[in-house]
C-alpha cells in the first residue's frame, strides 16, 4: 500500500519541478520520468493483486470534516489503476512531439506536463480513497486539469468555448455527485464509503434516488447520450492526446464509479439492470448515428466514444440482470464484457486520437473532405488508423470483437427468467449488430477518404511522418489491439481480479469463457490465413503493371470527383433522416446560361443537441409569458405555486424516508 | 459417417459454388428462351483469370491487391461453420453465428476499404451504398438467428437451423426465418431485386461496381469469394427447409444439396422475372427482412416454457 501512495508525492513533486524548470524538454523529461516512477510503483502495489492477492487498505486519522481517510485497493481498483497510469504516461510521451511545433515558436509547455502529472495522480485518488470527500477532490482534479489542458490553444476562441462547455457541464455532474454524496451524508453521519454501502444495503426510496443520482452523475462524466453534447466539442478543440486521454482514460471514472457504487449497493433492483442497459443502448445507438456523417475527424471519435461506453453499459446492464436473476453465467458475462470493452475501448481510441493526431500534425486539418491518399505519404499513420478503426468495428480477429462477443453471448444465451424478456435481450443483441454495422460505415467512410485515393487538396503541404515520440505510443497501443485481440486471456485476466468481486461463482468465469474458446482459436486462425494471404499479395503485386484507375470511360478524373465524404454517408443520413437531418444552404445555378456560379452546402448538426437548446428556448419563453400573465390572474400563480411546491416537498419526503 | 459427411463437406466447398453460379446462369437463360453458358461456365472464368496477371492503379495502395484475398479468406471462414450438408459442418462452436456475421462483415469492409482505394466516384458510390444496406442487414440476421437459437435452445447456428416444427410457435419461426434469410441471401450476394450483377451501366449498380478495378488472379478471388457466399447463404435456408436436418445421414445430405439447388433455381427465377428495385426501395426491401425477424423473434415467446 505504501509504495502506491508513495506515488503521490512522486507525481506532485514531478508537477512542481516541470512548472518550475525553463526548458521545455527538461518539463518533458521531468514529467516522464515522474509519472515513469508512478506507473512503476503503482504496478508494484496492484500486479499481485490482479494475481488473485488480497486487498490492500490503509487508514489515517484526519482532522474533521475528513475525519478518517481509507484507502483500500481491491480488484476493481487494481483493473484500473492497471491500465489508466501506463496509458497516460504514453500519452505525455506523445505530447512531448505533439507539441514540437509550438514549443518551436516559443510556447512552454511546463504547466501543460504539470497538469498531466496530475491526471495520473487523479487516478490514484479516485480508484483508491474510501472517502466521499477526497473522492471528490480527485473527481476536480480531473476535471480541471482536463479543462486546463483542453484550452491548450487558448488564443482561440472557439476552443475556449469548447472548453467552457466542458467545463460546465463537468461541473453539472459534480454538482449532481456532491447532491448524491449530501444524501448519503445526511442518513449514514458518514463521509466514508463502507457506511454509504451498509446503508445502500437496505432496500428504500432513498436507494432508489441515490442511485439515479449517481447514474446520471457518472453518465455525464463518461459522456452517456443525451448528456454527450459537450464532447465532440471538446475533443475537436484539444490536442490530439488530450482528446486520447479524455475518451479512453480520463471519462472512464464515471463507468468505475457506477461499478463501485454498484458493488456497494450490493444485489441491485431489477431496473437498476434494465436502466443501465437500455441506457447504454441507447447511448449507443445515437452515438454511432452521429459517426457516420461528421466531417471532422476529431468529432467523429467523440462521438464514437459515446457509442462505446453505451456498449459498456449494455455490459454492465446485463451483469446487473445476471445478479438479480441470481444467473452467475449470464452475471459473469455482461461484467467482463464491459470491463474487457472498457480497457478495449481505450486501447483503440487512444490508437485513433493518436493516428488522428499524426494526420493533423502533417496536414493541418482533420477534415476529412480536404484530406485523401495520405496513406502513401504516411504509411504508418494509415496502418495505425486501419486496424484502430476496424477494432472499433469490433471486427474479427481484433480485440473489439472479443468483447463484443462476451457481450453477444450475454443478450444471446436464452437465460433470462422469461421469454419476453428474452426477446427483449435478443432485440439489443439486433441493436448491438446495427451499431456495429454503422460503426464499419463510419470508419470506412473516415479512413477512405483520410488515407485512400488522391489528395483531395493537392497543393495542401504533407508533413513527414510522426516523429519517435508519436510513434511509440502508436506502436504500443497496436501491440495492445492485436494481443487482446489474439489471446483474450491477457485481457481477461487484467479484468478477473474486478470480476470475482462481483457475485459470479468462482468457477462462472471459466463456464462463460470455456465455450467461447473455440471463436478464440478461430479468430487465430483467420488472423493467420488473413496474415498469409496478405503477405502473398503484397509480394506478388510489387512489380505488377500500373496503370490508372478505370474512369468507366471518362479521362478527364480529377481528384475533386472522387466520392466525398459528405455523398459517402449520404444514402445513410437519408435513411435515418429524423436522427440526422441534413442542413443544405444553397443558391443553385438558375438561369439557363447562369451568370453567378452556384453553391451547395450540407451540414448534419447534432439534432439532439439542437433540439435540447430549441426546447429550453421554449421553455424559456413560456416563462416569460407565464410570468407575464401572473398579475392578472393571480390565483392561477398560487396555485400553480401550491402544486409545485407540493410535488418538491413530496419528492424531498420520498428521498429523505 | 460424420467423417465422411466432412470429408462430402470439403468437396461440397470446392465444386458447388461454381454449379450454383451456373444453376443461376442456366435457369435465367431458359426464362429468357436461350440455351445458357455450360454449368461449370465460371470456373472455367476462373481459370481464365488466374493465367492472366493483374494490373494495378497508380493511385492504390497494397490495401487495394489485399481485399480480395481477405474477401476469400472470410468466405471460407464463414462456409466452415455453415451446415452445407445439412448437419454438423466443418467446425461449430457456440455463437458461431456472431462470429459468422462479423466475418462477413470484415470481407465487407475490405472491400468497400478497395474500392475507395481506387479514387474511382463509382466506386465510391457502390462502397456507399453497401456500407448502407449492409447496417440493415446484420440487425436481420441476428433477430433471425437469435429467434432460431431462442426457440432451438441452442447456440450453434446448424443445430439452431435444424429447428423442428412441431408448434404453432415453431412453425411462425420457421417462416419468417425462411423470408428474412431469402432477402439476405439475396442483398447480399447481391442478386436481382437488390442489384444486377449482368448490367454494365455503372451508376445503378451496388456489388458490382466496387469491383470494377480488379483483373486478373485478383478478380477471380473476388468470384470464387461470392460464389462462396452464395452458397453458404443458399446452404442455411436448405437446412432450415430440410426435413431431416441435424441427421448425420445420406438423406439428409443429398436433400440438402438438392435443396440448394432449389434455392439457386428460386433466386434465378427472382432474377428472371423481376426488374431490379429503385434505389430508394431496397432499404424497404431489407426493412421487410429486419420485420420478418422482429417477427419470428416475438412468435418465440409463443412456444411455452421456452424460459430457464
Amino acid at each position: 500500500m505504501s509504495t502506491l501512495l508513495l506515488s503521490i508525492p512522486v507525481l506532485l513533486v514531478g508537477a512542481a519541478l516541470s512548472i518550475a524548470l525553463r526548458s521545455n524538454r527538461g518539463s518533458a523529461l521531468v514529467a516522464l520520468l515522474s509519472q515513469a516512477i508512478a506507473t512503476v510503483l503503482v504496478l508494484v502495489a496492484v500486479v499481485p493483486l490482479l494475481r488473485g492477492g488480497r486487498a490492500l487498505s490503509a487508514s489515517w486519522a484526519w482532522s474533521a470534516p475528513v475525519d478518517s481517510i481509507t484507502f483500500r485497493v481491491d480488484g476493481l481498483s487494481a483493473f484500473f489503476l492497471a491500465w489508466s497510469l501506463p496509458m497516460t504516461l504514453l500519452g505525455t510521451g506523445y505530447a512531448a512531439g505533439y507539441l514540437r511545433s509550438y514549443f518551436d515558436a516559443g510556447r512552454r509547455g511546463g504547466s501543460h506536463f504539470a497538469l498531466l502529472n496530475l491526471v495520473s495522480l487523479s487516478f490514484v485518488l479516485i480508484y483508491t480513497v474510501q472517502n466521499a470527500l477526497v473522492f471528490l477532490l480527485g473527481w476536480e482534479i480531473a476535471a480541471v486539469a482536463a479543462w486546463l489542458l483542453v484550452i491548450w490553444d487558448y488564443p482561440n476562441q472557439k476552443i475556449r468555448f469548447a472548453g467552457f462547455n466542458y467545463l460546465v457541464s463537468t461541473h453539472v455532474g459534480l454538482f449532481v455527485l456532491v447532491a448524491a454524496f449530501m444524501l448519503l451524508h445526511s442518513r449514514t453521519d458518514s463521509m466514508d464509503f463502507g457506511a454509504f454501502g451498509a446503508f445502500l444495503g437496505k432496500a428504500g426510496s432513498t436507494r432508489a434516488t441515490v442511485f439515479l443520482l449517481l447514474g446520471l452523475s457518472f453518465a455525464l462524466k463518461s459522456a452517456f447520450f443525451p448528456f454527450h453534447t459537450w464532447l465532440p466539442r471538446a475533443h475537436a478543440a484539444a490536442p490530439a492526446h488530450v482528446s486520447a486521454l479524455m475518451s479512453g482514460v480520463i471519462h472512464k471514472a464515471g463507468l468505475f464509479g457506477l461499478l463501485r457504487f454498484l458493488l456497494l449497493m450490493g444485489r441491485p433492483d431489477e431496473w437498476m439492470g434494465w436502466t443501465i442497459l437500455c441506457f447504454g443502448a441507447l447511448s449507443a445507438f445515437f452515438g454511432v448515428m452521429y459517426t457516420s456523417t461528421q466531417r471532422d475527424l476529431k468529432r467523429l471519435l467523440g462521438y464514437s466514444s459515446t457509442e462505446n461506453v453505451g456498449i459498456v453499459a449494455m455490459g454492465f446492464g446485463v451483469g446487473c440482470l445476471g445478479w438479480t436473476w441470481n444467473l452467475p453465467v449470464l452475471s459473469a458475462c455482461g461484467f467482463s464484457a464491459g470491463l474487457l470493452h472498457l480497457f478495449n475501448h481505450a486501447l483503440f481510441k487512444c490508437l485513433l486520437f493518436y493516428a488522428a493526431g499524426s494526420v493533423y500534425r502533417a496536414t493541418h486539418s482533420v477534415d476529412v473532405e480536404r484530406l485523401g491518399g495520405l496513406a502513401k505519404r504516411l504509411p504508418a499513420t494509415a496502418f495505425f488508423f486501419l486496424v484502430g478503426g476496424l477494432a472499433i468495428s469490433a471486427l474479427p480477429p481484433l480485440n473489439g470483437f472479443v468483447s463484443e462477443l462476451l457481450l453477444y453471448a450475454g443478450l444471446l444465451s436464452g437465460n433470462a427468467p422469461s421469454s419476453q424478456e428474452n426477446v427483449v435481450l435478443v432485440t439489443a443483441a439486433a441493436l448491438l449488430a446495427f451499431v456495429g454495422g454503422v460503426s464499419a460505415l463510419a470508419m470506412t467512410r473516415a479512413f477512405g477518404l483520410t488515407f485512400l485515393g488522391n489528395a483531395r487538396e493537392p497543393h495542401r503541404p504533407v508533413g513527414p511522418e510522426a516523429p519517435v515520440s508519436m510513434m511509440v505510443p502508436m506502436v504500443l497501443h497496436v501491440v495492445g489491439v492485436v494481443v487482446v485481440g489474439l489471446a483474450p486471456q491477457v485481457g481477461l485476466g487484467l479484468s478477473r481480479a474486478a470480476l470475482q468481486l462481483f457475485p459470479v461463482a468462482a468457477g462462472s468465469v471459466d463456464d462463460v469463457l470455456l465455450p467461447l474458446g473455440p471463436v478464440f482459436l478461430a479468430s487465430r486462425v483467420l488472423a493467420l490465413g488473413l496474415l498469409m494471404t496478405g503477405l502473398l499479395a503484397w509480394w506478388r503485386g510489387r512489380h505488377a503493371r500500373r496503370s490508372v484507375t478505370w474512369g468507366c470511360g471518362y479521362t478527364a478524373a480529377t481528384p475533386r470527383m472522387q466520392y466525398t465524404g459528405s455523398s459517402f454517408s449520404a444514402p445513410f443520413a437519408l435513411l435515418f433522416a429524423s436522427v440526422l437531418p441534413a442542413l443544405r444552404r444553397e443558391s443553385l445555378p438558375s438561369e439557363l446560361l447562369p451568370r453567378a456560379p452556384g453553391h451547395l452546402a450540407t451540414h448534419h448538426p447534432d439534432a439532439v443537441e439542437k433540439r435540447m437548446f430549441e426546447v429550453l428556448g421554449q421553455g424559456e419563453d413560456f416563462v416569460v409569458q407565464a410570468s407575464e400573465r401572473i398579475p392578472e390572474q393571480p390565483r392561477v400563480a398560487f396555485a400553480a405555486g401550491l402544486v409545485a411546491l407540493v410535488i418538491i416537498g413530496a419528492l424531498l419526503l420520498g428521498a429523505g424516508r | 459417417m460424420i467423417t465422411m459427411i466432412k470429408v462430402a463437406d470439403v468437396v461440397v466447398l470446392l465444386v458447388m459454388p461454381f454449379v450454383l453460379t451456373g444453376v443461376i446462369n442456366r435457369v435465367k437463360a431458359l426464362w429468357s428462351g436461350r440455351k445458357g453458358p455450360p454449368i461449370l461456365q465460371s470456373a472455367f472464368d476462373v481459370v481464365r483469370l488466374l493465367r492472366k496477371s493483374s494490373v494495378y492503379s497508380t493511385t492504390t495502395t497494397p490495401l487495394f491487391r489485399m481485399a480480395p484475398w481477405v474477401l476469400l479468406v472470410t468466405s471460407l471462414a464463414s462456409a466452415v461453420v455453415a451446415p452445407l450438408l445439412g448437419s454438423e459442418p466443418l467446425a461449430s462452436f457456440a455463437f458461431d453465428f456472431v462470429w459468422f456475421a462479423y466475418v462477413w462483415g470484415l470481407g465487407r469492409v475490405f472491400i468497400m476499404l478497395a474500392a475507395l482505394d481506387t479514387g474511382s466516384s463509382f466506386e465510391g458510390m457502390g462502397a456507399a451504398r453497401e456500407a448502407t444496406f449492409s447496417t440493415l442487414l446484420e440487425p436481420s440476421w441476428f433477430l433471425v438467428a437469435g429467434a432460431l437459437s431462442l426457440i432451438t435452445h441452442t447456440p450453434t447456428l446448424h443445430e439452431a437451423l435444424a429447428l423442428r416444427v412441431d408448434s404453432a410457435a415453431a412453425a411462425f419461426v420457421w417462416t419468417a426465418a425462411v423470408a428474412a434469410l431469402l432477402i439476405v441471401l439475396q442483398v447480399e450476394t447481391a442478386r436481382m431485386p437488390i442489384d444486377d450483377p449482368t448490367t454494365h451501366l455503372e451508376l445503378t449498380m451496388v456489388h458490382e461496381v466496387m469491383v470494377l478495378d480488379h483483373s486478373g488472379p485478383d478478380l477471380a478471388a473476388i468470384q470464387v469469394g461470392s460464389a462462396l457466399k452464395l452458397l453458404v447463404g443458399s446452404s442455411l435456408i436448405a437446412t432450415l427447409l430440410n426435413p431431416w436436418a441435424g441427421e448425420s445421414s445420406l438423406r439428409a445430405a443429398s436433400s440438402n444439396l438438392a435443396l440448394v439447388v432449389v434455392v439457386a433455381v428460386v433466386v434465378g427465377t427472382f432474377e428472371s422475372l423481376m426488374a431490379r428495385f429503385k434505389l430508394k426501395v431496397v432499404p424497404l426491401y431489407i426493412f421487410v427482412a429486419l420485420g420478418a425477424g422482429a417477427l419470428a423473434l416475438l412468435a418465440t415467446t409463443g412456444q411455452m416454457g421456452s424460459g430457464r
